[in-house]
């Protein structure tokens, strides 16, 4: 997932090892802003077949990578 | 400057007289579309029937095209001047042009760069000067009536024909949807219930003059007698949460006017939570929140390069008729200041009105119109500006002041990320960028360290005036790729983002803190008179004191130009 994230946001300066598991993916964490938030629902649906109706949806979600490693695979149809 | 004649064609009417009644009964051209050019998607806009384009298409002229021609053959029939003279300026404000026809493809078709379908369009129809495009998403219309302002009033044309104008296709409805930004249901601006915007086609067309030997007031006589552009400086498609460029816009275009005289504010209004809370915000600073405001939208959708012309028009068209007109979708109130709003059409014995637009790129826009003003005739603003640095970047050099310079011999991969690596190196978000706006990050940071000085003081009084050939024609090539293929249809909200060129605007001035007047023109042709003219112009007609210009221009990894310079106004 961290390798994931790091290719569909050009996160290019940084490595898996870089990324705490735990760690806010948006604010102070990671510093993601919401046009992240709205490719990281693109991610989902391409790679996993999940479809998620609106970025408030993902809010809940996208707390941390810990965060959306789980909801995927809950609820992963691919 | 005066408004001379007008049209608006959008689905519900052919000219400005039909579609004010069309809306004050009612009327909207808002339907569900299932299945419309193979988006998977449904989506609710406001779009020309296949009927309504067929009598309008032009022998060798696209649909957007054709568009521009009917609405501005329309305004000209009635006007009284040589429109083919050389004192005449056409003005052409879009936010996608053709981009119908992008297959990822077609690389060297000219018609996709918007100042060669301007130009087409010019030629069409009669006019024999360079016209310019304003591509400045969103606010486009209102910044075409800011660039009329600016050469109208220093007296560089006589007249403007200024025309806005779009047409929807899969590629900005799927690119709105990937931003998850539309309403699948009709929009209702300000409301509570409201969850976005509706996607609209529309061209709409004012001809100005400043020249009152002319205009000839009548009862009716209306003039612009401002309009002013300020970037938030905040997020490139988030709208400041303290509404600051909103704000600012709104100041510069209401100082020392007594607002009593207002009819009404006509807001954007595109009915997506975070737009309407910001101008709510807007008009609680700025203390407008006891005059009656309204919106749009729920008529039309949203036009985008039509929006700011067509919603002046129609503003105007109501007020002459004693009229505020309601705000359809609106019921109950959803932002946190108590806007004087209402679904009902209201009646108003003012003869003045402001119009707001916020855009992506942090771009806010205010106008404030008046009917029969108090004539005042003066010499003519003018102004010059000196260089004080230049930047150059082609694919193998970079100059700064004329001087080469010396860059690290084991450059590797892009030449520009080579180069933010090698001056730069502070702002990882330089990796999210599309071409032009990586050129446009480095080519203006490299000035600003040459500058030098304190960065990243925020400052209101210097503008970001950026132009080009080709528009965004990288970011919509990436961008197409992302909807071609029907089996892996997955948008990037990303990509589409940066397929407005002036999103580079918006990335100079959040990463400089400027809230001064942001700018993006396309041209047909690189033409440094008419830059150094404009660029002239607009220090001549606003309180900036210095502004950040010049040509930015990205086709590929290959081939790409940036001419900037930093310059101070002298008077």
């Amino acid at each position: 997932m961290k390798e994931q994230l790091i290719d569909v946001l050009n996160l290019e300066e940084m490595t898996p090892d870089d990324i705490d598991t735990d760690a806010p993916l948006f604010g102070d964490g990671l510093g993601l802003d919401s046009i992240d938030a709205l490719e990281i629902i693109v991610l989902l649906e391409k790679k996993y077949g999940i479809k998620l109706a609106n970025a408030a949806e993902g809010k809940a979600i996208f707390t941390s990578v810990r965060s959306i490693a789980d909801y995927v695979s809950k609820n992963r149809k691919k | 400057m005066y408004i001379l004649s007008h049209n608006i064609v959008s689905p519900i009417g052919m000219t400005t007289e039909d579609n004010l009644q069309a809306v004050l009964h009612d009327s909207t051209a808002l339907c569900r579309y299932e299945g419309k050019w193979g988006l998977p998607d449904p989506f609710t806009a406001s779009l020309f029937s296949d009927e309504q384009m067929e009598r309008m298409m032009r022998q060798g002229l696209s649909r957007f095209e054709s568009l521009v021609v009917e609405s501005v053959e329309r305004s000209l029939q009635n006007v009284k001047f040589d429109f083919s003279a050389d004192d005449v300026i056409f003005i052409l404000s879009t936010t996608k042009a053709n981009v119908d026809q992008q297959t990822g493809n077609n690389e060297q078709e000219l018609s996709l760069y918007p100042g060669v379908s301007a130009q087409r369009i010019a030629r069409y129809i009669g006019f024999t000067t360079q016209p310019v495009v304003v591509c400045n998403a969103c606010i486009s219309g209102l910044a075409a009536l800011r660039l009329a302002a600016c050469l109208l009033n220093t007296s560089q044309y006589r007249y403007a024909v200024v025309c806005g104008a779009d047409v929807q296709s899969a590629f900005i409805v799927s690119g709105f949807q990937s931003l998850k930004a539309l309403s699948d249901d009709p929009c209702r601006p300000f409301d509570i219930e409201r969850i976005g915007l509706n996607l609209g086609e529309a061209a709409a067309t004012m001809v100005l003059t400043s020249d009152m030997d002319v205009t000839q007031p009548t009862e009716r006589c209306w003039q612009i007698s401002r309009v002013a552009v300020r970037n938030d400086a905040y997020h490139l498609s988030s709208p400041s949460k303290t509404a600051d460029g909103a704000f600012l816009a709104l100041n510069d275009v209401l100082e020392g006017f007594d607002t009593e005289n207002l009819a009404f504010i006509n807001m954007h209004g595109t009915a997506t939570m975070f737009n309407d809370q910001m101008e709510a915000v807007a008009l609680r600073r700025a203390g407008l929140t006891g005059i009656p405001a309204n919106g749009l939208k729920g008529y039309y959708g949203h036009t985008m390069g039509a929006a700011g012309i067509l919603e002046t028009i129609l503003s105007m068209a109501a007020a002459d008729e004693g009229i505020v007109l309601g705000t359809r979708g609106f019921e109950e109130l959803g932002v946190s200041a108590h806007l004087n709003l209402s679904p009902q059409h209201r009646t108003t014995s003012q003869s003045a009105f402001v119009k707001m637009i916020s855009g992506f790129g942090g771009g806010n826009a205010a106008l404030l119109a008046v009917r029969n003003p108090l004539i005042i005739t003066g010499n003519a603003p003018s102004t010059n500006f000196t260089i004080s640095h230049s930047v150059s970047i082609t694919p193998d050099s970079v100059t700064i002041d004329g001087k080469p310079l010396s860059l690290s011999e084991n450059l590797s991969g892009s030449f520009l990320t080579a180069l933010y690596k090698q001056f730069v190196n502070d702002y990882p978000k330089f990796y999210k960028m599309d071409l032009l706006a990586k050129l446009g990050f480095i080519a203006s940071d490299l000035l600003l360290q040459e500058e030098g000085g304190e960065r990243f003081t925020p400052r209101t009084d210097r503008a970001v005036i950026l132009f080009n050939r080709t528009a965004s024609i990288s970011a919509d090539r990436e961008y197409q790729k992302t909807i071609a293929d029907s089996d892996n249809f997955f948008p990037s909200p990303s990509l589409f983002i940066y397929t407005l060129p002036n999103i580079v605007t918006g990335e100079i001035a959040i990463r400089n803190r400027y809230q001064g007047e942001t700018e993006f023109y396309v041209l047909p042709d690189h033409c440094p008179e008419t830059i150094n003219r404009i660029v002239a112009a607009t220090l001549a007609t606003s309180s900036h004191k210095s502004v950040l210009f010049g040509w930015l221009d990205a086709v590929s990894e290959s081939d790409f130009q940036a001419n900037l310079f930093l310059a101070d106004k002298t008077e």
